[in-house]
């Protein structure tokens, strides 16, 4: 196998819990992207998507620990934590947050803040950096000017504009963005996943979208992953995941948003997902599963190959054990 | 202009405030037991004559109304009566006191301010450590002092190093600018101190939350993805949105410092403000007690619309 | 966007009414710091109630000569005029703890009304009530009090009374924030909506929920009355018939003890001070510190996630 431009071998993630005890948020999580990929990472909320996110750049925060590989070129960037992290944080790999209304520094200019990133990354310096602040504005479709106003003086969608012209100012070669439209209204929205189509385009950069929202990850992405209970279920092309899910959430979750294209009656999938702050046993999607059977209770599917380019974790497509239930 | 309305507006809040500060004064000396000539004839060897005169002198034989106006156009051409202790003007007695506190608690707080942000910050930064453990330990136990008692301990510590009482050595015989000066400086070294440990337990602890709070803020974390080093996202980003809270805080906190003047004063008979506050309860001076209510609350007003005018000069999400 | 500490399945709209008396006491158990706390509060408070049975001389006989130096029969030796030290610390923090206990309670009471009255009618009643408190801030109180003190003539109840309707203000705004936030809640909402009358929505579903809050500013209150009635006892604005904690370290000032060497004399009171503030500031740090969910999110710190050696399973990788 080649290698990916950014890739995740086991990766788990823990939180020491304030009132004691621990959360297993991610749980042996492998993922790959390739240059100029479009990846989904998608699941109900408190999946672990978004820890999974955030521990591609090393920003957990002080409670966390984490084991496995996050590998960039080829090259463990998680190896020496924070050490070997930074380096790499908005040269290679930038980030769009959630609802970019506090992304921003509310007491300094919006401008001042891409200037930051990049006279830290010696991409430019003074007028110069200003120079190119005006332009990567421009290029996300905010007035040069703009660059001398502060946060609260812009609208949200242009605040998100603006993360995305900040994210973008050392031509990183992979882009996260963490539910980016989420919060935005929907008019905004679309605009939004417009700008990061053409932007991902025009740049080819790869783009790993977090996200709840399944018609964003059809309109956008390549190819999508799956997260139920800090685990990946599913992965393959989009195409393959709506019309031929292998796993019974997948095909519930789909089913949940109705229609890719918003139609439809949404239905929601009854229960809630396990808690992560103790061993799981079995499946943990089992309690959920319209399909679940005694194999379930007990052994814990492992993520297989199921067609070219597609996993599922579901012991449904073990054919001979299907047969002898 | 940005925020004219703002300034316009805090600076209506502030003469509000001394104009109600004001009128709790001239209510509470009316309130008293007796009023103020009764209280005033408890002074040994006042005549009947004195009581009359004195009766003409606060216009007490006219109406409340009329007792309130002409109390407010005396105060405005900056009469605030006699002392009964010293028959001085009251506006003299407490100029001069004014003038003697002001270094000293000046450099009391600027030790707590450069001090608390310190420890504060540290704490902060090295949340869930023993680090943390030990500067807010200390600031607790500080905060935790009477300040006159803590004042007395700095006493016993330090008799025979540093002086501990007055403002400066009256046996010196026409010093030199330079010997004066150092003189001042030891004597100044404990009051200041005392305020200054004090108030440095409380900063300590505002701008340690403050500093938390600003740590869990959303831009902390778009800093970090940016690559910014630990120490840089502290300087550039956290210090500067902490400084918001602590700003507000250090203000409200001027009470507190009042407070802390005329017990040290107290304490080291220094002879500032604080001092004649307490020799006018001792000997019931009330025209003093009342000019330097007034003045006490004048300057806690003067320096929270200082801190709102900073407030606003940090933040520049203020606009109203 | 921030990392989100829940615990899984825990359902998202709170339990109206009976969790939250449950976490001021959970919160207090789980810190060690605020365990202390209470402990100290809790024996100080002990000996002061038991004073009349546990205090080991008379109050009023001296017991040997003036200053005598700490011995066997009296631990912390004699004051100035050669009555038990120990004796004195248990009879004074009674009266200093009755001062901050009934001061704390008037100001609550002030304070409490004010800021549910504001907080719960909002618009124009809300306006004119904080616009008070504002005022209220800023007038520095402790020379407000010398001077009510001063005029009113030194007496214990003088003293509560000044002391409780200075302090009111914190109070009065944290209630009101609390309040406002309460009553925007769906349950509350509900409540009004299925008929609840005023009083019943405030004692049902709107104190409840402001309980930990209020304990916590009324812990806070306590040390601040304390404090207070030490700084007017010690400009010798105190009850002159009853000993406090204040009064021994004004009379210990006064009487020369510090120039006579008798530290014993002018220590421990001040101690004693110390610790029923600091072990207030301690509980109420902690409640304060455990009810601020902006407290709960560390996006940097000195020491950064932690890397763990992988045990365990593999996963077949794609």
């Amino acid at each position: 196998m080649t290698d990916a431009l950014l890739r995740t071998e086991d990766l788990h993630v823990w939180f020491d819990l304030p009132r004691g005890g621990t959360l297993h948020a991610v749980q042996g999580v492998s993922l790959r992207l390739d240059p100029g990929e479009r990846l989904g990472l998608v699941g109900e909320s408190g999946c672990g998507k978004t820890t999974t996110a955030l521990a591609l750049m090393g920003l957990l925060p002080p409670n966390a620990s984490v084991a496995g590989q996050v590998l960039l070129s080829g090259e463990d960037i998680l190896a020496g934590a924070e050490e070997t992290m930074r380096p790499h944080r908005w040269v290679d790999v930038a980030m769009v947050f959630q609802g970019a209304m506090n992304a921003f520094n509310p007491v300094k200019t919006v401008g001042s803040q891409i200037v930051e990133a990049l006279e830290l990354h010696d991409r430019a310096t003074g007028r110069a950096a200003r120079v190119r602040t005006g332009e990567l504005l421009a290029s996300v479709g905010i007035p040069k000017d703009r660059a001398e106003r502060y946060p609260h003086e812009f609208s949200g969608g242009m605040r998100q504009r603006a993360a995305i012209a900040m994210a973008l100012a050392c031509e990183p070669s992979v882009l996260i963005a963490d539910e980016p439209t989420t919060a935005l209204d929907v008019m905004v929205q679309a605009q939004i996943l417009e700008l990061l189509d053409a932007l991902c385009r025009d740049f080819g950069l790869a783009l790993l979208l977090v996200t709840h929202d399944l018609p964003v990850v059809a309109q956008l992405c390549d190819r999508a992953a799956v997260m139920y209970a800090g685990e990946l279920v599913e992965q393959g092309s989009v195409d393959e995941l709506f019309h031929e899910p292998r796993h019974p959430y997948t095909r519930l979750l789909f089913a949940a948003t109705a229609d890719l294209y918003g139609n439809g009656i949404p239905v929601s999938i009854p229960g809630a997902p396990p808690r992560l702050d103790r061993e799981i046993d079995g499946c943990p999607f089992r309690p959920r599963c319209d399909r679940a059977f005694s194999r379930c209770e007990h052994d814990r599917p492992l993520l297989r190959e199921v067609a070219s380019a597609h996993a599922a974790a579901c012991h449904l497509n073990d054919v001979a054990a299907v047969a002898a239930r | 202009m940005r925020g004219a309305d703002y300034v316009i507006k805090r600076t209506a809040f502030a003469i509000v405030t001394v104009f109600i500060a004001v009128s709790i004064n001239f209510v509470l000396f009316r309130l008293a037991p007796g009023s103020a000539v009764s209280n005033f004839s408890r002074v040994p060897h006042s005549t009947p004559e004195t009581r009359l005169a004195i009766k003409k002198q606060f216009g007490l034989d006219k109406s409340r109304g009329e007792q309130y106006v002409l109390y407010l156009k005396q105060l405005a051409r900056g009469n605030l009566g006699v002392s009964f202790a010293n028959a001085q003007p009251v506006s003299s007695n407490l100029r001069t006191a004014l003038l003697n506190t002001l270094p000293m608690v000046f450099l009391g707080t600027l030790f707590a301010i450069v001090v608390g942000t310190l420890t504060g910050v540290i704490a902060a930064w090295r949340r869930g450590t023993g680090v943390e453990g030990a500067s807010v330990g200390s600031a607790l136990a500080f905060y935790s002092m009477p300040t006159h008692w803590l004042g007395l301990m700095l006493v016993i510590l330090f008799t025979g190093v540093l002086p501990t009482g007055g403002m400066s050595n009256d046996f010196l015989i026409n010093p030199s600018f330079w010997t004066h000066l150092k003189d001042l400086a030891s004597h100044i070294v404990l009051p200041s101190l005392t305020l200054g440990l004090v108030l440095y337990g409380e900063y300590t602890l505002i701008v340690r939350s403050a500093m938390l709070e600003t740590l869990g803020e959303d831009y902390i974390l778009t800093a970090r993805a940016k690559g910014l080093k630990p120490w840089a996202i502290v300087r550039r980003h956290a210090l500067r949105n902490a400084m918001l809270p602590i700003a507000t805080l250090v203000a409200l906190s001027l009470g507190y410092v009042v407070a802390g003047a005329i017990l040290i004063e107290t304490v080291f008979s220094w002879p500032g403000i604080g001092r004649a506050v307490y020799q006018a309860v001792l000997q019931r001076d009330y025209p003093m007690l009342q000019g330097a209510f007034l003045v006490l609350t004048v300057s806690v007003v003067f320096f929270n619309l200082l801190a709102d005018l900073l407030y606003f000069k940090l933040d520049p999400r203020i606009t109203q | 966007m921030s990392v989100v500490l829940h615990e899984p399945g825990a359902v998202a709209e709170p339990e109206p009414d009976r969790a939250r008396g449950g976490l001021v006491w959970e919160t207090i158990r789980r810190k060690p710091t605020a365990v202390i706390g209470l402990v100290v509060l809790a024996l100080i408070v002990a000996a002061a109630v038991l004073a009349p049975w546990l205090a080991p001389y008379d109050l009023h006989t001296p017991a040997g000569p003036v200053f005598e130096p700490p011995s066997w029969q009296h631990p912390l030796g004699l004051d100035d005029g050669g009555i038990d030290v120990v004796t004195l610390l248990m009879w004074g923090a009674r009266i200093s703890l009755v001062v901050g206990f009934a001061a704390t309670l008037v100001s609550m009471l002030i304070g409490g009304t004010i800021g549910v009255l504001a907080g719960y009618s909002g618009g124009k009643v809300d306006g004119s009530l904080m616009r008070v408190t504002d005022y209220f801030l800023v007038i520095p109180d402790v020379p407000l009090m010398i001077i009510v003190a001063a005029i009113w003539g030194p007496s214990l109840f003088h003293i509560v009374i000044v002391i409780g309707i200075l302090l009111w203000t914190s109070t009065a705004r944290v209630i009101r924030a609390q309040v406002k936030s309460v009553r925007e809640r769906v349950y509350v909402k509900r409540a009004h909506a299925l008929g609840a009358g005023h009083t019943r929505i405030v004692l049902r579903h709107v104190l409840p929920q402001v309980a930990p809050l209020l304990i916590a500013n009324t812990v806070l209150t306590i040390a601040v009355a304390v404090f207070d009635e030490t700084a007017l006892a010690f400009l010798g604005l105190g009850d002159p018939s009853r000993v406090s904690l204040g009064k021994m370290i004004e009379n210990a000032f006064q009487r020369a003890a510090i120039s006579s060497g008798a530290w014993w004399a002018i220590v421990p009171p001040g101690v004693l001070v110390a610790l029923i503030i600091l072990s207030c500031s301690l509980i109420g740090q902690a409640l304060e510190d455990a009810l601020n969910p902006r407290l709960r999110v560390a996006h940097l710190s000195a020491h950064g996630f932690r890397l763990r050696p992988l045990v365990g399973r593999k996963e077949g990788a794609l």
